[in-house]
C-alpha cells in the first residue's frame, strides 16, 4: 500500500480541493431537510408567503450552490483516480518494456493484461468512488446525527436501527458478490479456453466426427457457466432491494412512532418530514460504506497483484555508467560461452563453451540441425538473453558492459519468426527509426526486394499489416522484418534463419543486392541453403551446441564431415527442384 | 460464399427492431417467466409508490385527528408494501436474470453448434481469438443488456407516468407545479446524452485501443526490444493511455454535473412545491399531509431520468453486439448432401480422379499481393489419379510442398476438390454423410493435437460407445499402456496441447486412438521430429499392427514403412509422377531415388535432445 500512497500524495493537492469540496456539498445537502421542516412548520401554520419565501429562497440558493460544489468534488476527486489509473498504467508499462524475453516466456499475456486492465480498474475504484465515499459517509452521518438528535433522541435511535444491519448486510453480500462475480469471470475464462481448443483443434473433431461430442462438452460447460451467473444474480438481485426497505423502514418508524410524539405535541410534522428526509439521504451512504469495504479488499488485492508485477528485477539492462564506446568496428567475439534457457532445467546445456572469432566486416555463416543451438547463439548478440558462462565481445568489450540501446543499434537481430504490428508496412519498416527515416524505409524495402509485392497492395507501403502480419505470406512478413533491420544500419547484422520462407530465387536477389551492404559491416547469417551459406568468408557448423567444423566453403567439403553431408543433401533437394 | 467475421463494427443503434425479433427467438422459450417478471415491475412500481401516499394519510387522517390506533393500522400496510416491494422487485430482477441466462445460455450452445459446422475454410481464414470473442465477450455485452436494467428503459416510463398520476389524483395544482421544471430538466438530459454518447464511444474505443496495443507491445516486446524502440513505444502508449484518461475526465465532468443537476432541480421543484403549497394550504385546497408526500415523489422522479443515458449506452453496445452474433449465426456451413448416403460396412477402396485443388477458391478475390489473380488458381494438387484396393497400405513421399498433406485432408473431405472426384469404396465423397465418412477414416496428423481432459477421453474423443476395455486394449496393442499407467492410468489428466506428454507418447496416444475408433482406412502423416531409439522402436512395432487389417494409406517420414508399404505414390509439385514399389522405383532412378538418398538413406541417430528454443 506504500505505493498506492504515493501515488495518492502525488495529487494531494486535487484530493484535498475535491475533499474540501466534498465537505462543503455535503454540508450544504445537510441543511436542505432543515429547512423543509421550517417551510412545513410554516405552511402548517399558514404563515404569511413572506415567511416562507425567506426559507425557499435559501432552499434553491443551497440547491444551486449544492450542484456547482458537488459537481467540482464529484470530478475533481473521480479525475484524481483516473489520473492514478494513468500513471499506473505508465509505469507498468514502461517496467514491462524492461523485461527481459525469458519474461515473456514464462508468463502468458492474458495474465499480464488482466493486471494491467483489471487490477488497474480495480485500484482506481478504489482511489475514486471508494475515497469519496469513505469521506462522504462519515460527514453526512455526523451532520445528520447531530440535527436529528437534537430534536429527538429516542425517535433517531429507532429510525436508525435498521442502518447497521443494512450496512452488514450490504458488506456481506458485497462480498459475496465480488466473490460470485470473480467465479463467473473464471467461467468465462474455462469457457473461452474450451472454444479456443476446440477451434484449435477444429481438424481433429472434424476428423473424427467429434462435433455432437464438443457441442454436448461445451454445453454442459455452458450450463454450469449459466448457474454460475444465476448464483451472482440471486446475490447482485438483493442489494437495490434492500436499499428501498432501509429508507422506507426509517419512514415507518418516523410515521408511528413520530406521529404519536406530534400527537403528544412533542414533534411537529414539519420535524416529521425533516426526519424521513434525513432518513433518505442517509440510505445511500449507508450502503454505499458497505459497498466499499468491499472495494477496498478488491483494490488492495489488485495493487498486491501489481506490485508484484513492479517488483520483477530487469534481469537484462545496462549496467550503471556504462558509456558508449565512439566508434564500432564490428568485431563480435564469443569467449567460453555457455548458455541454458532459464528456467530450461537442467539437462544438457544449448550452447557449450563456444568460442568463435568473428572480424570486422566479415561475413560468417552458423549451419547445423534443427536444435543444434544456432538460433540461440545469434539471440545472445543483443542480449535477448545473457550467457550462463563465458562472455560475448563486441570490438573486445564484453556487452554486458555496454549500454543496452547502444548495443542494440549498432546488432540488427532479424529473427526467425518476425513478428509484425499492426500498423502499416511503413511503420514496421520504420520501428527503429526516428519518425519515417527519410528514404530509408523505401531503400530498405527495396533491398528487402519488396518493391514489387508492394505493388500488389491496395496502399503500397501505406498497407495496413492485418493482425499480426495475418495478410502478409510468411515470406513477406520476413522480408518486412530484414528491411525492419536494414533500414537501421546496424554494425552488425544478425540473420537468424531470416529467409527461411522466401523463396530461394527471391533470397537470391536479396543477398547480391546486398553484397555491398555486407561488405561494409560484420554479417552474421543463420541459414538453411547451403547456396547462401557458400559464399560466406567463414562457416561455423554447430552439433549439439559446440562448433564441430570452422572453415570455407572448399575446406569443408573437402573434409567430409557434417557439413559435407548437409551439403549432398542439399544439391539433391536443388535437383529435385528442377525436375 | 461467405466465410468470414468481421472485426471492428460501428456503434450504431439503440434499438433494432430486426435484432430484437431475433434475440426473441432465444428468449420464447422463457416468455412466461420473461411475462411474470414483466408484469412485477408494474406491482413493485405500485408498492413503491404508494407509500408516500401512506404517509399523507397517516399525517392527514390519523396524526391530524390523534387517531393512534389507526395510525398502527396504516403502519401494518406500510409494512405490508415494504415487503411487497422487496419480495417484487428482488423476483423481478432475479426472473429477468433467469431468463437472460437462459436464453443466451441457448444462444451461445447455438452459436458454437453452428461453428463446429463451418467449413475448414472458414478456420483457416478467420483468427481463434475472434470467434471465441464472439461466443463470449459479445454474449456477455448482451447479457449486461438484461442486467443493468437497460430493457427497463420502457418499464421506467410507466414508472414515471405511475408518479404523475399519483400526484395528479392527490392534487393536480400541487402536481403542475412540482412539474414546472419537467421541460428544463428533459432539455438538460437531453443535452448530456448527446454529450454523453459521444464520450461513451471514445472512452470504449480508447480502451479498446490500450487494450490492443498491450496485446501487441506484450506479445511482441522482444522486436520492440531489438528496435530499440522502448522509448517511442512508451509515448504511443501514453497518448493512447492519456486519451483514454483524458475522454474519462470528460465523462467525470459530464457525469458529475448531472448527478448535480438533476439533484439540483429536484430540490428547487420542491421549493415550487411548497411555495405553492402553502398558497393552497391557506385556503384549504390541500393538506399538510400531501406536500410531505410530493416530496418524496418529486425525489423519487428524477431517479429514472437521470439513468436514462448509462442504460441508452448499454442497449447500443447490445444491439452491435447482438449483429455481430447473428452475423456468425448467419454464414455458411459445410456443404450436407441432400441425400447422404452411409453405407453399412466399409471395405475401405479409395479412388482419386483426375483431382485438381487449389487452398484458394477459384474465383475468389486473390489474397493481397497475391502473383496469381483468379484466373489461374495455384494448384497445390493437379490431375492426381490413383486407386487403392481394399486392405492395401500405400505410402505417400514428395518434398514439401508437394501435396501430400492435402491428399489426406481431401479424402477426409476437410475441403471439397475443384476438379475431378475422390471415391471411397466407390462413392462420392460428397455424397457420404460426411460423420460416416470420417468415422470410417481415421487421421493421424504430424503434430498431434491432444485436448486437456483424460487420457480416456482422448482416445474416445467422445464417443460413448467405444467402452473402457476397447480403449485400454487399443492402448495396450499400440504400446501406449505403459506410459498412461506410469501417467496416472486412463483418468489422469493430459494438459492442455498435450504439454505434459512427449512427442513420442503423444504419437502413441494418437494411434491408440485410431485404433480405438476402428476405422477401415487409417491415414497418417509420419511424424518427422525425432525421437528416442526406445520410443521409436515402440512406435514402427505399434505402426505395423495399427495397419493390420486395414486400408492404409501414410505420408512416410521412415525407411521401415516405405520398405513395407505395398505401393509408394511418389507427388512432385502436386502431380502424381511415379508409383511403384520401393525397389522397382530405386531402380528407375527418378525422383523417388532422388527423394530417397536425400531423406531415408542418410537416416541416422536424430540428435539426443530436442530443442528448447522458444
Amino acid at each position: 500500500m506504500a505505493r498506492l500512497w504515493r501515488y495518492v500524495m502525488r495529487y494531494r493537492l486535487r484530493y484535498l480541493g475535491g475533499v474540501a469540496c466534498l465537505l462543503g456539498a455535503t454540508s450544504l445537502q445537510m441543511a436542505v431537510p432543515w429547512l423543509l421542516k421550517q417551510c412545513i412548520d410554516a405552511v402548517a401554520r399558514d404563515a404569511a408567503p413572506r415567511a416562507l419565501l425567506g426559507y425557499l429562497g435559501l432552499i434553491v440558493v443551497i440547491a444551486l450552490a449544492q450542484g456547482v460544489v458537488r459537481t467540482f468534488s464529484r470530478f475533481i476527486i473521480f479525475n484524481a483516480g483516473r489520473d492514478i489509473e494513468y500513471d499506473l498504467r505508465n509505469d507498468l508499462f514502461r517496467h514491462l518494456e524492461t523485461l527481459p524475453l525469458a519474461f515473456y516466456q514464462q508468463r502468458h499475456t492474458g495474465d499480464l493484461m488482466s493486471r494491467l486492465v483489471n487490477d488497474v480498474t480495480a485500484v482506481r475504484m478504489l482511489l475514486g468512488p471508494g475515497l469519496l465515499n469513505f469521506i462522504n459517509t462519515p460527514v453526512a452521518y455526523l451532520y445528520g446525527l447531530a440535527i436529528m438528535l437534537s430534536f429527538d433522541v429516542r425517535l433517531t435511535l429507532a429510525a436508525l436501527a435498521v442502518y447497521p444491519v443494512a450496512f452488514l448486510v450490504v458488506k456481506r453480500t458485497s462480498r459475496l458478490l465480488m466473490e460470485r462475480a470473480l467465479r463467473v469471470q473464471e467461467g468465462l475464462g474455462e469457457l473461452s479456453s474450451r472454444v479456443q481448443e476446440n477451434l484449435s483443434g477444429i481438424h481433429v473433431v472434424k476428423s473424427y466426427a467429434g462435433e455432437e461430442h464438443e457441442i454436448q462438452t461445451f454445453a454442459r460447460l455452458n450450463q454450469r457457466f449459466q448457474e454460475l451467473n444465476l448464483r451472482l444474480a440471486r446475490v447482485r438481485g438483493f442489494v437495490f432491494p434492500v436499499m428501498g426497505i432501509v429508507s422506507s423502514t426509517g419512514s415507518l418508524v418516523v410515521l408511528v412512532y413520530g406521529g404519536q410524539e406530534v400527537m403528544a405535541g412533542r414533534l411537529s410534522v414539519g420535524d416529521l418530514a425533516m426526519f424521513i428526509a434525513y432518513l433518505y439521504q442517509l440510505a445511500w451512504p449507508t450502503m454505499a460504506l458497505g459497498w466499499m469495504l468491499s472495494i477496498l479488499q478488491r483494490g488492495r488485492a489488485a495493487m498486491q497483484r501489481l506490485n508484484e508485477l513492479l517488483a520483477v528485477e530487469p534481469a537484462i539492462a545496462s549496467p550503471p555508467g556504462a558509456t558508449a564506446p565512439e566508434r564500432v568496428a564490428g568485431e563480435v567475439a564469443l569467449r567460453g560461452v555457455s548458455f541454458r534457457y532459464p528456467g530450461g532445467g537442467d539437462g544438457a546445456p544449448v550452447l557449450d563453451d563456444v568460442d568463435l572469432n568473428v572480424p570486422a566486416g566479415r561475413t560468417i555463416a552458423i549451419v547445423g540441425r534443427t536444435g543444434s543451438g544456432k538460433s540461440s547463439l545469434v539471440q545472445l548478440l543483443p542480449r535477448l538473453f545473457d550467457v550462463g558462462a563465458g562472455a560475448v565481445l563486441l570490438d573486445g568489450r564484453d556487452i554486458r558492459t555496454l549500454p543496452l540501446d547502444w548495443l542494440r543499434r549498432q546488432v540488427g537481430l532479424v529473427p526467425q519468426d518476425p513478428f509484425l504490428f499492426s500498423r502499416t508496412i511503413r511503420e514496421n519498416v520504420a520501428l527503429a527509426l526516428d519518425g519515417d527515416g527519410d528514404g530509408r524505409v523505401e531503400w530498405a524495402v527495396g533491398m528487402a526486394a519488396l518493391a514489387r509485392d508492394l505493388e500488389g497492395f491496395p496502399r503500397g507501403l501505406d498497407t495496413v499489416v492485418g493482425e499480426r502480419g495475418v495478410t502478409l505470406s510468411g515470406g513477406q512478413k520476413q522480408r518486412v522484418a530484414l528491411a525492419r533491420a536494414l533500414a537501421a544500419a546496424p554494425r552488425v547484422l544478425v540473420l537468424d534463419d531470416a529467409l527461411a520462407s522466401v523463396d530461394a530465387e527471391t533470397e537470391r536477389t536479396i543477398l547480391d543486392q546486398l553484397r555491398g551492404f555486407f561488405r561494409e559491416r560484420t554479417t552474421i547469417l543463420v541459414a538453411h541453403r547451403l547456396t547462401t551459406v557458400k559464399e560466406a568468408d567463414l562457416i561455423c557448423v554447430l552439433d549439439e551446441g559446440r562448433i564441430v567444423e570452422l572453415g570455407d566453403h572448399e575446406s569443408l567439403l573437402a573434409r567430409g564431415g557434417v557439413y559435407a553431408d548437409l551439403f549432398r543433401q542439399q544439391a539433391l533437394e536443388v535437383e529435385l527442384e528442377a525436375i | 460464399m461467405a466465410t468470414d467475421i468481421h472485426g471492428e463494427a460501428e456503434v450504431g443503434k439503440a434499438y433494432d427492431a430486426r435484432l430484437i425479433r431475433r434475440l426473441w427467438t432465444y428468449v420464447r422459450p422463457y416468455q412466461r417467466v420473461f411475462w411474470l417478471a414483466l408484469l412485477l415491475s408494474p406491482v413493485n412500481q405500485f408498492f413503491d409508490l404508494v407509500r408516500p401516499y401512506l404517509v399523507k394519510i397517516g399525517i392527514d387522517r390519523y396524526i391530524a385527528h390523534g387517531d393512534r390506533s389507526g395510525l398502527v393500522r396504516l403502519g401494518c400496510l406500510y409494512v405490508g408494501a415494504i415487503v411487497g416491494d422487496f419480495l417484487s422487485a428482488y423476483g423481478q430482477q432475479y426472473l429477468t436474470m433467469v431468463v437472460a441466462q437462459r436464453s443466451l445460455a441457448d444462444l451461445r450452445v447455438a452459436a458454437f453448434a453452428r461453428v463446429q459446422r463451418f467449413p475448414m475454410r472458414f478456420f483457416d481464414r478467420n483468427p481463434v481469438g475472434r470467434v471465441v470473442s464472439r461466443l463470449t465477450t459479445d454474449v456477455d455485452v448482451l447479457q449486461e443488456m438484461f442486467a443493468a436494467g437497460a430493457m427497463t428503459i420502457l418499464l421506467d416510463v410507466l414508472k414515471l407516468a405511475g408518479i404523475v398520476a399519483f400526484m395528479l389524483s392527490l392534487n393536480w395544482r400541487l402536481a403542475l407545479t412540482s412539474l414546472a421544471l419537467l421541460p428544463l430538466m428533459i432539455l438538460g438530459i437531453d443535452y448530456f446524452r448527446r454529450m454523453a454518447r459521444k464520450t461513451y464511444r471514445m472512452i470504449r474505443e480508447r480502451i479498446g485501443r490500450i487494450n490492443g496495443y498491450l496485446q501487441e507491445a506484450i506479445s511482441g516486446m522482444s522486436a520492440i526490444a531489438l528496435a530499440g524502440r522502448e522509448a517511442r513505444a512508451f509515448v504511443e502508449f501514453d497518448r493512447l493511455n492519456s486519451d483514454h484518461r483524458d475522454a474519462n475526465h470528460l465523462s467525470n465532468k459530464l457525469e458529475a454535473a448531472l448527478f448535480s443537476f438533476v439533484e439540483a432541480v429536484s430540490t428547487v421543484s420542491i421549493a415550487f412545491m411548497l411555495w405553492e403549497g402553502g398558497r393552497l394550504h391557506r385556503t384549504d385546497l390541500v393538506e399538510l399531509g400531501t406536500v410531505v408526500a410530493f416530496i418524496q415523489y418529486i425525489q423519487q422522479f428524477f431517479v429514472p431520468i437521470r439513468d436514462f443515458s448509462a442504460k441508452y449506452a448499454v442497449m447500443q453496445s447490445s444491439m452491435t453486439a447482438a449483429e455481430r452474433i447473428f452475423g456468425l449465426l448467419d454464414l455458411e456451413t459445410e456443404p450436407t448432401p441432400a441425400r447422404a448416403r452411409v453405407p453399412a460396412r466399409v471395405r475401405g477402396e479409395i479412388e482419386f480422379e483426375h483431382v485438381w485443388y487449389s487452398y484458394k477458391e477459384a474465383g475468389a478475390r486473390p489474397a493481397a499481393g497475391a502473383a496469381l489473380g483468379a484466373a489461374a488458381p495455384p494448384w497445390v494438387l493437379r490431375d492426381v489419379s490413383f486407386r487403392i484396393a481394399a486392405g492395401e497400405h500405400v505410402a505417400i513421399v514428395g518434398a514439401t510442398g508437394a501435396g501430400k498433406t492435402t491428399v489426406i485432408k481431401l479424402l477426409d473431405r476437410l475441403y471439397d476438390v475443384q476438379r475431378g472426384r475422390i471415391l471411397v469404396d466407390g462413392i462420392d465423397v460428397r455424397e457420404w454423410d460426411p460423420a460416416a465418412l470420417r468415422r470410417r477414416i481415421a487421421v493421424v496428423l504430424q503434430d498431434v493435437f491432444l485436448f486437456s481432459g483424460p487420457v480416456e477421453a482422448n482416445i474416445t474423443l467422445g464417443r460413448t460407445d467405444i467402452p473402457r476395455a476397447a480403449v485400454e486394449a487399443a492402448a495396450v496393442h499400440v504400446n501406449a499402456d505403459g506410459f498412461i499407467r506410469r501417467l496416472g492410468g486412463y483418468e489422469a489428466p493430459v494438459r492442455e496441447r498435450g504439454s505434459n506428454l512427449s512427442g513420442g507418447q503423444r504419437q502413441l496416444l494418437a494411434f491408440a486412438r485410431a485404433l480405438a475408433h476402428d476405422p477401415a482406412v487409417l491415414v497418417l502423416d509420419e511424424a518427422t521430429s525425432s525421437v528416442d531409439p526406445e520410443t521409436e522402436w515402440l512406435i514402427q512395432d505399434a505402426l505395423v499392427k495399427l495397419l493390420e487389417g486395414r486400408t492404409a494409406l501414410v505420408i512416410a517420414h521412415r525407411l521401415s514403412t516405405i520398405e513395407n508399404a505395398d505401393r509408394i505414390l511418389v507427388l512432385h509439385k502436386g502431380e502424381l509422377r511415379e508409383q511403384g514399389t520401393h525397389r522397382e522405383l530405386l531402380e528407375r532412378g527418378g525422383i523417388y531415388a532422388r527423394l530417397y538418398r536425400m531423406q531415408y538413406a542418410a537416416e541416422r541417430p536424430a540428435p539426443a535432445r530436442a530443442a528448447a528454443q522458444p
